[in-house]
């Protein structure tokens, strides 16, 4: 992971929150291992993510309420924090694809039409 | 928002969010490495790579601390502890540095705390905000006191018709009475002022005690004998008893009940800061201050251009109503009034200006030696700065390894240069406070100075509160901020420029390396020095005027010679001046009267005196035909005035000898004659010269007038109404009692207001006062400049020749004597110092140049040469100190073997 694939992805500025809201409202509560993990194995490994830099977006999201962290117990009973998606976090969701959506339609756009 | 005030809150509880985050990333790191270990790795293996994986922990750290909390200020509070903990653990560098910064911002912070009361603080009462103070304009373009004097007439149109203020109220300014306090006690002179009976109502003073006067009692005229005692006089005579209330006081032979006592703060809304005694409403205006030429009260109705009684004008505006309209309206309704008369010099305008503690005006004297003062505490703050700064240098020098330690573990430049600068910003603010509390009793002191200077007169200061308010405290901050900028900055700057390598090779102290950090000190040491020296010159007349004595020749007798001063709107001084100058003539116990304008007092005028194409501009005294003998100045040749040619103000002169020898250098001046501007409009009248008098100090105490002439007494405008002056023989208690006898013989209204005060113990001592207290607070200064720069020298010097110890020892090892050495190194040091003094002399020869031609006469009270022999003695001592700091260690240097030097690196 430390040496950097030329094909790898890095993540855009802003969208890692938007990625981490999605990842935990499909996929229910999750520690931030599990979502590392769930992000490279969706991405096929091309999204190239330092696994520490996770959590300045946790950290962010939680202060803004839009994810709720607790402790709990791993499968091998190992301890970690678990996030789970709150109703903020869904409402900002639903607005953060929409804006999404809306700029990776007008970077699209712009492409096509200077080609 | 809530995200903000959860990072706020995180600044505080970090702890429990540090435990917190070390725990799940544990539990991240556990949970890869399982997941390693699953995939069939060793659990050794496992655990390196998960670390491999997860990337940087600290750095990882960093990042989450960020993103929790404002990192920034976290890491100010850091720095600010890193800073207090260098700061505590250089106790010795740190105090040098406080008490250095504290006397350069402590003497700013007087100077501006004195400012700041005479000019910037409101009046002492309730919401003085609104307070305003009604002030014209005139066509001729008349300043200062005149422009606040209105008629009683105006004052009652303006109260009628005026809907800006929610009380406009009149004030006759300064007048006296005899007082007996009570039936036993001898009668005394008192201050006081008479008011309109709204007065405490409009400015919201309440009585300390009993009750202030309403305008019930200035209705009817004479009707309302009551007065409102000053605390500061209440304390003097009655001694803070407040059963004085209900009793009386005799003023000027007429029962007042005292009801009421102002409260401590209240002094007054005088424009100048002289204390009063007592308050008195407006109706007893003819029991207190009979109007000049009239006993009937017709000023109070009918409008006279020009004549007195005069009442200064302060109003309330109105809540709601702007500054702006309260002038629009006021404006409009004056020059309504006055649209009715015709007036001499028309009024042109009408504005009120908000009024402060201590009116405009009164400092205007002292603006030039406000001015000056101020340029000489901005120079010892200058000097200060440079002193703190090279240490800094040096510091920094010292710290090097450190830093450098530091900048390779990773820090910043930035965080380095953010954190020096907090170290030079918590000196200076250390400095501030110290310099605040130094000027709380400096400016009392200052204040003391000036009044002290006006003693010999009948009145007295007012106590103002000069303890530093919020202006004062903003100012010293701000001065603080900036003085850090200015000490630290280069020296941070340059701290975080070292070069790793030469560090961590301890090569720091290379003599390559070193050049450029040695020309900063170098200008630096210079600016101190220019600094130093340019307070030197401008401080150095003040500081000779010093050792003017008290017997020093001012060309006229000051001892002898009497002013006899009176409240001119009294009794009727034009009609009875020529009486009383026969009473006094015919007085065995006097020797001469004469009328004309005393020396000292600023009297007289300034107009620019033509000899064919010579012009240069002419101080003017009027004088009558006994003048030269009253004031004891020697006519050299030629004659005075007779009586006659006096009265009648026949076109004659008498000039001084300088005034002769300037316009007539070879000739005979006698039955000359010259032209002068009378009244600045370029309207020239010629004057013939009859005599010439000796040189005299009317002007400056220390130097004789440049130009003077005398005119006859009757003046121009024939309305010359100068004071009478005397000169007694024999015994002066006896003398005096004469006089006043005579006085009281020819108009018993002149008794309250009349003051018989000598020369010596009048203007003269005032002038002497003020410039001594001036020239001392010059000369404190120049002796804590120097003393800081000799300080700073020192230091400095034998830095430098200390860190050159190797560079001697290889010389010496190749064979350089220590003559020539010394010679080398003495050259080195002593430019920038020898430099500073050249620059110094310069700045400061044009800084004389400038403020000479501020002063609206060449020969004002303050102008500076170079003048005190001790301080050239202290510079002197500046430049020893300097070869001394440069010859010490270097002779030390020399005395060790080459071998050991060598090694030592």
């Amino acid at each position: 992971m430390s040496s950097e694939g030329t094909d790898r992805i890095a993540v855009l500025q802003g969208t890692l929150d938007l990625i981490v809201l999605r990842v935990l409202q499909s996929m229910g509560q999750m520690h931030a291992y599990a979502i590392a993990t769930r992000l490279q194995q969706v991405s096929q490994d091309l999204l190239h993510l330092n696994q520490g830099t996770l959590y300045p977006a946790l950290v962010r999201l939680e202060q803004q309420g839009r994810i709720k962290g607790t402790w709990g117990k791993t499968e091998s009973h190992r301890e970690a924090k678990f996030y789970a998606i709150t109703k903020a976090g869904e409402r900002a969701l639903v607005e953060e694809t929409r804006r999404w959506r809306q700029m990776a339609g007008l970077v699209d756009k712009l492409l096509a039409e200077e080609a | 928002m809530r995200r903000f005030l959860l990072r706020l809150a995180n600044l505080f509880g970090s702890r429990r969010a540090e435990r917190e985050m070390t725990r799940e990333m544990e539990s991240h790191l556990s949970l890869l490495q399982e997941d390693f270990e699953r995939r069939g790795m060793l659990p050794a293996e496992a655990r390196l790579s998960a670390r491999r994986a997860y990337g940087g922990v600290e750095f990882t750290k960093e990042l989450h601390r960020e993103a929790r909390s404002f990192v920034w200020v976290e890491q100010f509070v850091k720095d600010v502890r890193y800073a207090a903990r260098n700061l505590w653990g250089n106790p010795g560098f740190t105090a040098v540095a406080v008490i250095a910064l504290a006397i350069g911002l402590g003497v700013n912070a007087t100077l501006f705390s004195l400012y700041n009361t005479v000019v910037l603080k409101p009046l002492p009462v309730a919401d003085p905000g609104r307070l305003v103070r009604v002030k014209r304009w005139l066509a001729h373009g008349s300043r200062d006191s005149i422009q606040y004097n209105f008629a009683y007439p105006e004052y009652r149109y303006l109260l009628a018709h005026s809907t800006v203020f929610s009380g406009l109220t009149a004030d006759s300014g300064e007048i006296s009475a005899l007082a007996s306090v009570s039936r036993t006690s001898a009668p005394e002179h008192l201050t006081g002022h008479l008011v309109s009976g709204n007065y405490f109502g409009a400015l919201r003073v309440n009585a300390a005690l009993g009750r202030t006067f309403g305008p019930e009692e200035d209705r009817e005229p004479g009707a309302s004998p009551v007065v409102v005692l000053s605390d500061r006089f209440w304390r003097r005579s009655y001694n803070g008893d407040p059963r004085v209330i209900g009793r009386t006081i005799q003023l000027d032979g007429l029962t007042y009940n005292i009801i009421g006592v102002a409260p401590r703060k209240f002094t007054g809304t005088d424009r100048f800061p002289f204390a009063t005694d007592f308050w008195a409403p407006l109706s007893m205006f003819e029991q207190l201050a009979p109007a000049a030429g009239t006993t009937d009260d017709s000023w109070r109705e009918q409008w006279r251009d020009a004549t007195p009684p005069w009442f200064e004008l302060l109003g309330r505006v109105r809540n709601g109503v702007s500054i702006a309209k309260a002038q629009a309206e006021t404006d409009l309704l004056a020059r309504q009034f006055l649209s009715r008369y015709r007036e001499k010099d028309r009024t042109t305008a009408v504005t009120v200006v908000k009024a402060t503690n201590i009116g405009e005006g009164f400092f205007d004297g002292y603006s030039t030696a406000g001015l000056m003062l101020g340029f000489m505490t901005g120079l010892v703050l200058l000097v200060a700065c440079a002193n703190v700064a090279n240490m800094l240098l040096a510091r920094g020098a010292a710290r090097q390894s450190e830093i450098g330690l530091r900048m390779a573990l990773g820090a910043g430049r930035g965080r380095i240069l953010r954190q020096a600068m907090i170290e030079s910003l918590m000196l200076s603010v250390l400095g501030a406070a110290g310099g605040l509390l130094l000027s709380t009793w400096a400016s009392r002191l200052l204040w003391l100075a000036i009044s002290r200077s006006f003693q010999g007169f009948r009145t007295s200061f007012i106590d103002p509160d000069l303890s530093p308010d919020f202006r004062v405290m903003a100012f010293g901050l701000a001065l603080a901020l900036a003085t850090a900028l200015l000490f630290g900055l280069a020296p941070a700057v340059r701290l975080t420029r070292v070069s790793l390598n030469a560090v961590i090779k301890r090569e720091a102290s290379l003599f390559g390396a070193r050049v450029s950090q040695s020309r900063l000190r170098s200008v630096l040491l210079g600016t101190q020095v220019t600094a130093a020296v340019m307070l030197l010159s401008a401080s150095g007349d003040l500081a000779s005027t010093l050792f003017i004595r008290q017997n020093t020749d001012l060309g006229f007798d000051a001892r002898n010679t009497f002013l006899m001063m009176r409240d001119n709107e009294r009794g009727k001084a034009k009609a009875n001046d020529q009486r009383l100058r026969e009473r006094l003539a015919a007085l065995p116990e006097l020797a001469s009267v004469a009328v004309g304008d005393a020396p000292l007092l600023g009297n007289g005028f300034t107009g620019p005196m033509a000899v064919g194409k010579m012009n240069r501009p002419a101080l003017a005294s009027y004088a009558s035909d006994a003048y030269f003998e009253a004031l004891g100045i020697r006519l050299l040749r030629g004659r005075s005035f007779t009586q006659q040619e006096a009265d009648r103000a026949a076109p004659l002169a008498v000039i001084s000898e300088a005034t002769a020898k300037h316009f007539w250098p070879n000739e005979n001046p006698l039955g000359k004659r010259f032209s002068l501007d009378l009244a600045s409009d370029n309207h020239f009248t010629d004057f013939e010269v009859i005599g010439i008098a000796k040189d005299i100090h009317s002007t400056d105490i220390a130097e004789i007038d440049a130009t003077h002439i005398y005119l006859p007494t009757g003046g121009p405008q024939g309305k010359y109404q100068g004071g009478v002056l005397f000169r007694i023989h024999g015994d002066r208690t006896k003398a005096l009692a004469a006089v006043r006898s005579a006085v009281e013989s020819v108009d018993r209204a002149l008794l309250p207001g009349l003051n018989l005060i000598s020369l010596e113990e009048g203007p003269v001592a005032m002038v002497r006062e003020a410039v001594q207290g001036l020239a001392l607070a010059g000369e404190i200064l120049v002796a804590l400049s120097l003393t800081l720069a000799a300080v700073g020298i020192y230091g400095v010097m034998a830095y430098l020749v200390t860190q050159r110890t190797r560079e001697i020892g290889i010389r010496v090892a190749l064979g350089a004597t220590a003559r020539a050495l010394i010679g080398g190194l003495l050259a080195q040091c002593m430019r920038p110092v020898f430099l500073g003094i050249a620059a110094g002399t310069v700045l400061g020869f044009v800084f004389t140049i400038w403020e000479e031609s501020q002063a609206p006469f060449p020969d004002s009270m303050v102008h500076s040469l170079f003048g005190d022999p001790n301080l050239y003695a202290e510079l002197v001592l500046m430049v020893a100190v300097a070869i001394l700091a440069c010859v010490a260690p270097a002779k030390r240097a020399l005395r060790v073997d080459p071998a050991i030097t060598l090694r030592h690196e």
